[in-house]
């Protein structure tokens, strides 16, 4: 049983960990990674965005980000990502690489469910905080860039962390429009060996869960860091040690 | 909306004129009219829900009129103008809430010399010791570093003084400072308070602090269900107050 690992590993580490690359298009682990990372990167600040149209007082900002969001967070993942496949090229008349739209599509999902984190999280700070920082002369986005922001967004860490990491394991979703990631390459070393789908696919399933543990843990420590920063009686919404435990309650 | 108010030079600090507003068919405010001089300390008083931080609110246009102007220094901050106009108007006019309302996430420090440094432009080392010299002056020195949760109500409520004076403003405005606090630090915010207004700030104050109003008030405005009933000194408000009103208030707060 173990030798069947060490053999499946042995042998296609090198399809897991790239694809086809350089004979064909990056693959494997490393396209995985890619692709979570700029999903992320993308879908924070376009959460922020929507969450700051959702709320803005001007209804043509309002009124199709509430629509969007609305629209995305009530479809299975699956559908937009088909969706996205058939429409982008259609609209666009180009061949769009499945890897870009897969990306799109992740960048909008995740946008859509992180904005409702963070519109919450600006709400649950009340007038008070935006009254202050008018009182003080700072104009509406100075006192969301310097005073509710950072708040609102401190008090979404868990809420973040785990749509990261689902945004990790939604990156799956890509095998079918065929983006080359790690399942799409488990599944062609699966289809090359025919006769040991579990261990191929167990090995599959525990590179995701480091990957996601280990995301879990760095971001935790990172807040931890900051709450230890400002301890004290603040902000007992946020207990340091009570947060890992919500980000793992939290995973959709 | 009145452009009367507005006028250069004007000598009073703060002129409210014909001011309405209403929320829906609830009329708050009723013609106001009022006016602070410069180096003025002004007492507002009256029964809960009579609009007194409304009033105080729309002063900085924290709150929108429906008719009347107010100047401030000789300029309608409620006409038309762009948003960039408003907010250097309210940055010189300091204004301190009921619920402190400090920037949880930053120090004490950084409470203090964020707005000037952002919205002034003030360098940051400048800002720093220029917000070290405050605190200094409202006693919490030595909570520079702390953060607003690690402070008592009374200390908190001084910093956001500080903070609002940092801005340098010419004009302060209160509202109920010390209604949110535990007896015990009600004299450290006012005493922070009567050494401002024997520095010569003008003050527009919500309070029902009435020993504050009788030592530092120049006069008492007594609003009751949206109007201004009595305006007076306070010697002869509280000796004399010549509307029922005024008189009732001041028999219930005694008892
Ligand atoms: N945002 C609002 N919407 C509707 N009514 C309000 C609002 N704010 C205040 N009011 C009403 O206006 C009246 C005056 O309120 P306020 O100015 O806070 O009174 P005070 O500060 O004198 O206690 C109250 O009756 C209050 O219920
Ligand atoms: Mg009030």
């Amino acid at each position: 049983m173990i030798h069947d690992f060490i053999a499946i590993i042995q042998d296609y580490w090198l399809l897991l960990l790239i694809g086809q690359y350089p004979n064909g298009p990056l693959g494997g682990l490393a396209n995985t990674l890619i692709l979570s990372a700029l999903a992320i990167a993308f879908a924070f600040p376009v959460s922020i965005l929507m969450a700051l149209a959702r709320l803005s007082k001007w209804w043509f900002l309002r009124w199709p980000m509430t629509a969007l969001v609305y629209v995305t967070r009530g479809v299975p993942l699956l559908m937009l990502i088909l969706w996205c496949y058939f429409v982008i090229p259609l609209w666009t008349g180009a061949d769009v690489p499945s890897f870009l739209i897969m990306l799109v599509t992740l960048v909008i999902y995740q946008g859509a469910f992180l904005s409702e984190v963070v519109r919450a999280g600006i709400v649950s700070l009340g007038q008070g905080q935006m009254d202050a920082a008018r009182a003080l002369g700072h104009g509406y986005m100075g006192a969301m860039r310097f005073v509710i922001l950072p708040q609102a967004l401190y008090n979404m860490i868990p809420s973040m962390i785990s749509t990261f990491v689902s945004t990790i394991k939604d990156t799956t979703l890509g095998y079918v429009i065929n983006v080359p990631d790690l399942t799409f390459a488990a599944s062609q070393v699966n289809n090359q060996l025919l006769t040991q789908p579990f261990q191929v696919f167990l090995i599959l399933a525990v590179v995701y869960y480091i990957l996601c543990w280990s995301l879990t843990y760095v971001a935790n420590s990172v807040e931890r860091r900051i709450a230890r920063r400002r301890a004290g009686p603040r902000n007992p919404r946020l207990p340091a040690e009570a947060a890992p435990l919500k980000t793992i309650t939290e995973q959709l | 909306m009145s452009t009367s108010v507005s006028e250069p030079q004007a000598a009073q600090a703060i002129r409210i004129a014909d001011v309405c507003k209403s929320y829906g068919d609830y009329q708050v405010l009723k013609n106001i009219n009022a006016e602070v001089a410069r180096g003025e300390v002004v007492v507002i008083c009256g029964p809960s829900g009579s609009g007194k931080s409304t009033l105080i609110r729309t002063v900085n246009r924290l709150e929108e009129i429906n008719s009347g102007g107010i100047s401030f220094e000789g300029q309608n901050i409620h006409a038309a103008m762009r948003s960039s106009e408003l907010n250097k108007l309210r940055s010189r006019i300091g204004f301190v809430f009921q619920s402190f309302n400090l920037f949880p996430h930053l120090s004490v420090v950084e409470n203090v010399s964020m707005s000037p440094i952002r919205v002034k432009g003030v360098s940051p080392a400048t800002a720093h010791e220029k917000a070290l010299k405050l605190l200094d002056r409202v006693g919490l020195a030595d909570k520079a570093n702390s953060y607003p949760g690690q402070l008592s109500g009374g200390q908190q409520q001084r910093v956001a003084i500080a903070r609002a004076l940092a801005m340098e403003p010419p004009v302060m405005l209160f509202d109920e400072p010390t209604s949110a606090l535990d007896p015990e630090m009600v004299g450290e915010v006012l005493s922070v308070m009567k050494s401002l207004a024997a520095e010569g700030m003008t003050m527009l104050c919500v309070t029902h602090e009435m020993g504050f109003a009788r030592d530092v008030a120049d006069r008492i405005w007594f609003i009751d269900a949206g109007e201004i009933l009595e305006t007076a000194p306070p010697e002869e408000f509280f000796k004399n107050p010549r509307h029922p009103r005024a008189q009732r208030f001041l028999a219930d707060l005694r008892h």
